[in-house]
This record gives structure tokens, C-alpha cells and sequence, in this order.
């Protein structure tokens, strides 16, 4: 499973993305835990971010699994 | 409606024309421009970064979703990604539509949805000295962190590793025998029965008991090669046999028939013969046991074994589909004369041919060098650049001013791995990836591109069908190869005999004399400078033919 990190995630992880592998599909709280192990600062953002699963935003019973390309969004500020 | 999104790393163009829809009476055009001011600072730039691939998708649905509340005609979406000076435009929309109601209604929903939605961000805000020494360092084009990345030179085989990362295999297909010439297996085929299925006889004979030391034998039986009549042989009997003849029972000899002398049902033996001269059943292949592993490339002889054990719907690689652009302004067709500064395009025919080993949907084209004509030029070839599983781009990978192979493949939605390798020749080589898609920008001229395809597209286009990578072999330089220290490991091309390795004249990476006689590229480490004849050296056998 690769994960992406955006915009001010990147300075809080020091890297644009990293692969993980669970045994079985997360649901969004497993897969949190899974990163704040990694990466607690990241535990400051969560609020705002949002996840998304293969280029689309996540639902709340949505499984990220090991084929998946999952990306943190924080708040975004384009045009 | 129809809906056009771009994600460029360059300005967005001062004038665009609608889009070749008709029956609009409205064209709104909207852009957002950077302002001087950002938290009540000065500035002179904003940095913007994307998340490209799924930032076009989410422009793609609210588009949707908002037009059917709203309908319009065409919508035109530009968002401009990297370093952004003051007063340039950051995003454009254009859309067209029946009235102006629409029009207006639809952009201003769109644009306050872009903002809660799309993945995009403003990274930093560039007070006037750190924008001028950010814009130097990557000429307008690239956020700083994306820069470093493109930047990075790779080495040859970290640029392999990545392209092996990159690249999954594709999915499999049950395809019939006759189409299967040069895909790769991707299933193990076991013998569905023993080969050959009882004892054959290899001679035109007669065949005994193994044991029987008579000297005249009685004839009881003929068996010809197809026919199946089992039958015990007692002590003094024999059965006439053809060549491939399957034996009436097992364990038997076959007496060759120029040592025997027959008359009427009798035979006598003249000579004795050690050899039994009998194929034995499953000698070749036994029932269940493996006979082609995954990954094997198939060709007439492995075909043939498959027809032999019944695999007549192997699971096996797809065809490839390719689409290959050729850009640069200066080429003209091959049947054209070339004024002055003009090339006759030699790449599509080579890359045509290197690709002839590979089953594949080949189509080609020419991209103008200019950003937009070549993007609507994509647009209306849209299906078969999206649905393509590989996508080689010719020239325009070089880091001139109309380079623009980069920002089009991220434009289509591409991320770029890597922009350059430290090889020469070829060392401008794009590679990008988008889901299970790959594409390739291959530096402009016929050396770099052979160079590059039988390294780097050779390696990717085994990962994508399963087969196994072009590797490196050992070999003995048959002539000294002469060259100074060069910082960047070379792909020196050469001929191949039982002699060993001949180096080759090559004068820069446009020289295409020397691929007439090019049958592999040895490879020179960096700084190495000349190497002695007889020095055994690392090279990749290629093809010319």
C-alpha cells in the first residue's frame, strides 16, 4: 500500500510517501493507528485531513487494502 | 458535456479559443491571478503542488455533478502547478454553454467547490529575494520539492530498479495457439499423458522379448505407426513394426530390419544388436509433470510442445496496446526532402521495428512542438492514448526551451519517476507512470533511442507481460575500445562475433551509421576511460534484424 503525503504532511513526515504492508484491509481507525505509529505528529493534522482511497475521497467504512494508493489530504487551497 | 483538464507546469496560454463545439451563445472565461499579497505580505510568487492524478478526476466529477444542475456545453479547466510569479494566471476555466445563465451559475459553484475539493495547495508564499533565486533554479517550472526530485540524475541501475517497481504485469488472457507467437506464458503447463504414451519403436523392425535368444522368429502381427493392438509375445514370436509404431506390449526390442532376413511369416537373425531401439512410454514426459514454467516467451518449438500436451488456450500476456509520438518541428516524413535544420524522422520506423518482438496494437503519430495544439491533438485521440498500456514519446526530452514531453505527460494525468539517467548515450530519458500505465520520453535522435529501448523499454515491457528482463552477459573485447574518462556510464555500441566484442565508431548519440552493424551495447562503467582488447567487459545483446 503506498501512502502519499501532501503539502504541510510532507514537513510533518519528512517524506512525500511510504509503502506499507498490512496482513488484511484497514479500516480508517486501523489504518491511523498504523500511521500515528510511524509518524506521530501526524496526530496534531488528523482532524482536518481527510483520506482518500485511489484518487478518490474515502467514505467512513471505506477498506484501504494492499493494492491500494492511499493519499492524506489536508485542507486544500487551490485556484 | 464535454470537459478538458490540464495541470501544467509552465504559464497558461494568454489566449484560448472555445472549444470546437457548436451551438454555444455564451464563453465565459474566468482567471485567478496571484495577487501581491498573501497574510497581508508582500510577495512576488505562490507555490502551488498538486496531487495530479486525483485532482483531475475531482475537477472531472464536480464538473459533472454541477452541470447537472446547471447545464452547459463545454468546460475547460487549466490549473497552473509549481512556482507562480505575481500577475500570472494560477487558474483558468473557461466554459461554454447555451446561455449565459449557465455559464455564470456553473462557474461560480465550480470555483467555490475547487476550494474545498480538489486536491491542490498553495505551499508558500515567495517574498521577491527567495522567488528570484527559486525561479532561477527551476526555470519557472516546478515546485522546489518536485524539482529535486526531477532533477536527481539517476544512475542505470537505479533507473531499472525504479522502472521494475513501476511497472506491474498485466493481467493474463486465454488466448488460442495460433495467436500466442511471442507472448509469454503465464501459467505452468503440465503433460496431460506420458510422452510418448507406451513404447514406440524408433527403427523399421521387428520386435521381440527382450530375452528371446532364438535365431528364427515366426511373424505373428504388422503394426503401423497409428495402429494400438496389444498382444503378449511368446518365446520365438515377433510382430513387424514401422518407425513410431507403439508396441503390443511393454519392455520389447526391436531387431532392425537390415540385420534380419525374411522369408514368407519367418525372420532370422544376421546380426545381433545391442540397442533396443525403443522409445519408452513417458521417457520424454510423465503425466502431470511441468513442462513450461511462467514467464517463458513462446516461440515455434514451445508452441509446438504446447499443441503436443494440449494446451490450446494458454493463459498467457495480452497484447501490448503502444502509442508512440514523434515531436520536434524539424522532422519531416522520410519520403520529404529536409531543407536546412530539418530531419527525416527515422524513429518511427525504428521504434516500429524494435517493437516487432513484442505482440502489440501499435499506433503512431506526430505531435506538433507546440503545447496546445499537441494537447488537442491528444484530446481527439483520446481512447487510444488512454487506453494505451504504454505510451513512447519521441524527442522533446531534452531541457530546451520547447521541451515540453514532461509537462504533457503530467498534463495526461502522469507521474514522473524520473526525468534523466546517467548514461550516455540517452541520458534525457523521461519515465512516468499512471496507474498500470508507463510512459517514456526517449531523447530525440536514433542511437539514444536504441540505447534507451533496449535498456529501459525492453526491461519495462518484460515486467508488464511477465517475461524475463533483458539481462547483461560477459563477454571479451575483441578490439580495444578507445575513450576518455566520461562522468557518465556508456552504452558503447558494438558488434557481436565468435571473435568477441568489436567496439564501434560512434561519433556523438545522432550517429545512426553505426546501428547498421550494432548487435549489442557494451557497457563502459563511469571515469573508466579506454579498455585493453581481450578485457572481459558486461554487455546487453540487442537486435538489428
Amino acid at each position: 500500500m503506498r501512502v502519499l503525503f501532501f503539502a504541510q504532511l510532507k514537513d510533518a513526515t519528512g517524506c512525500d510517501s511510504i509503502e506499507l504492508a498490512p496482513p488484511s484491509s484497514l479500516n480508517s481507525e486501523q489504518f491511523w493507528a498504523e500511521l500515528l505509529k510511524q509518524f506521530p505528529a501526524l496526530a496534531a493534522h488528523r482532524a482536518q485531513v481527510r483520506l482518500s482511497r485511489n484518487w478518490e475521497y474515502a467514505a467512513s467504512d471505506t477498506l484501504f487494502s494492499n493494492d491500494d494508493e492511499v493519499a492524506l489530504i489536508p485542507p486544500v487551497s487551490g485556484g | 458535456m464535454e470537459i478538458e483538464i490540464q495541470l501544467l507546469h509552465e504559464p497558461v496560454a494568454e489566449k484560448m479559443s472555445p472549444p470546437p463545439i457548436g451551438g454555444h451563445g455564451a464563453w465565459l472565461e474566468f482567471r485567478g491571478v496571484v495577487r501581491g499579497e498573501e497574510n497581508a505580505q508582500s510577495i512576488s510568487a505562490l507555490e502551488y503542488e498538486a496531487y495530479p492524478e486525483m485532482a483531475a478526476r475531482e475537477i472531472r466529477r464536480l464538473l459533472e455533478e454541477i452541470s447537472s444542475r446547471h447545464p452547459c456545453l463545454a468546460a475547460r479547466v487549466v490549473h497552473r502547478i509549481g512556482i507562480i510569479p505575481v500577475g500570472e494566471t494560477a487558474i483558468y476555466v473557461g466554459i461554454a454553454a447555451s446561455h449565459r445563465g449557465e455559464a455564470i451559475a456553473l462557474l461560480a459553484e465550480f470555483m467555490d467547490r475547487l476550494k474545498q475539493d480538489v486536491p491542490i495547495w498553495k505551499r508558500q508564499a515567495l517574498s521577491s529575494v527567495a522567488a528570484n533565486v527559486n525561479l532561477r533554479i527551476s526555470g519557472s517550472h516546478q515546485s522546489a520539492d518536485s524539482h529535486r526530485r526531477l532533477q536527481s540524475v539517476r544512475s542505470l541501475d537505479d533507473a531499472l530498479a525504479e522502472i521494475h517497481t513501476h511497472c506491474q504485469p498485466l493481467p493474463a488472457v486465454r488466448t488460442p495457439l495460433e495467436a500466442c507467437f511471442g507472448r509469454v506464458l503465464r501459467e505452468t503447463i503440465c503433460a496431460s499423458e506420458d510422452f510418448p504414451d507406451g513404447d514406440r519403436s524408433t527403427r523399421d523392425g521387428y520386435a521381440i522379448l527382450p530375452n528371446d535368444e532364438s535365431e528364427i522368429f515366426r511373424v505373428v502381427d504388422t503394426l503401423h505407426a497409428a495402429d494400438w493392438k496389444p498382444r503378449e509375445l511368446k518365446i520365438g514370436e515377433t510382430v513387424r513394426v514401422a518407425t513410431g509404431a507403439t508396441l503390443p506390449c511393454e519392455h520389447l526390442r526391436v531387431l532392425m530390419q537390415e540385420n534380419v532376413e525374411r522369408t514368407g511369416d519367418r525372420i532370422r537373425i544376421l546380426r545381433r544388436e545391442s540397442a533396443s531401439n525403443v522409445r519408452r512410454r513417458g521417457e520424454e514426459l510423465r503425466t502431470g509433470e511441468a513442462v513450461l514454467q511462467p514467464g517463458v516467451k513462446l516461440g515455434a518449438g514451445t508452441l509446438a510442445l504446447l499443441a503436443t500436451v494440449g494446451g490450446t488456450q494458454p493463459l498467457v500476456s495480452p497484447r501490448l496496446r503502444v502509442c508512440h509520438f514523434t515531436t520536434g518541428d524539424e522532422i519531416i516524413l522520410p519520403e520529404q526532402t529536409p531543407k536546412p535544420g530539418q530531419i527525416r524522422d527515422s524513429n518511427s520506423i525504428l521504434i516500429r521495428n524494435l517493437l516487432q518482438k513484442y505482440p502489440c496494437h501499435l499506433e503512431q503519430a506526430h505531435w506538433p512542438e507546440k503545447f496546445e495544439l499537441a494537447k488537442s491533438k491528444i484530446s481527439h485521440r483520446q481512447s487510444t492514448v488512454g487506453d494505451a498500456d504504454v505510451l513512447l514519446v519521441s524527442g522533446g526530452a531534452s531541457v530546451g526551451e520547447k521541451d515540453f514531453t514532461r509537462p504533457l505527460l503530467e498534463s495526461l494525468g502522469f507521474e514522473i519517476i524520473f526525468s534523466q539517467v546517467n548514461v550516455r548515450p540517452g541520458r534525457p530519458l523521461i519515465f512516468g507512470q499512471k496507474g498500470g500505465r508507463i510512459a517514456f520520453g526517449l531523447p530525440g535522435n536514433p542511437l539514444s533511442h536504441f540505447v534507451c529501448f533496449h535498456l529501459f523499454v525492453a526491461a519495462a515491457l518484460a515486467k508488464l507481460t511477465g517475461g524475463a528482463p533483458p539481462e547483461f552477459r560477459r563477454g571479451t573485447l575483441a578490439a580495444k575500445l578507445e575513450d576518455g574518462p566520461n562522468p557518465r556510464e556508456t552504452l558503447w555500441p558494438a558488434r557481436r562475433d565468435a571473435a568477441g566484442l568489436h567496439p564501434l565508431a560512434w561519433v556523438s548519440s545522432g550517429d545512426v551509421t553505426c546501428l547498421t552493424e550494432t548487435n549489442a551495447l557494451i557497457r563502459v562503467p563511469a571515469n573508466r576511460g579506454s579498455i585493453e582488447s581481450g578485457a572481459i567487459v558486461d554487455f546487453l545483446p540487442t537486435t538489428t534484424e
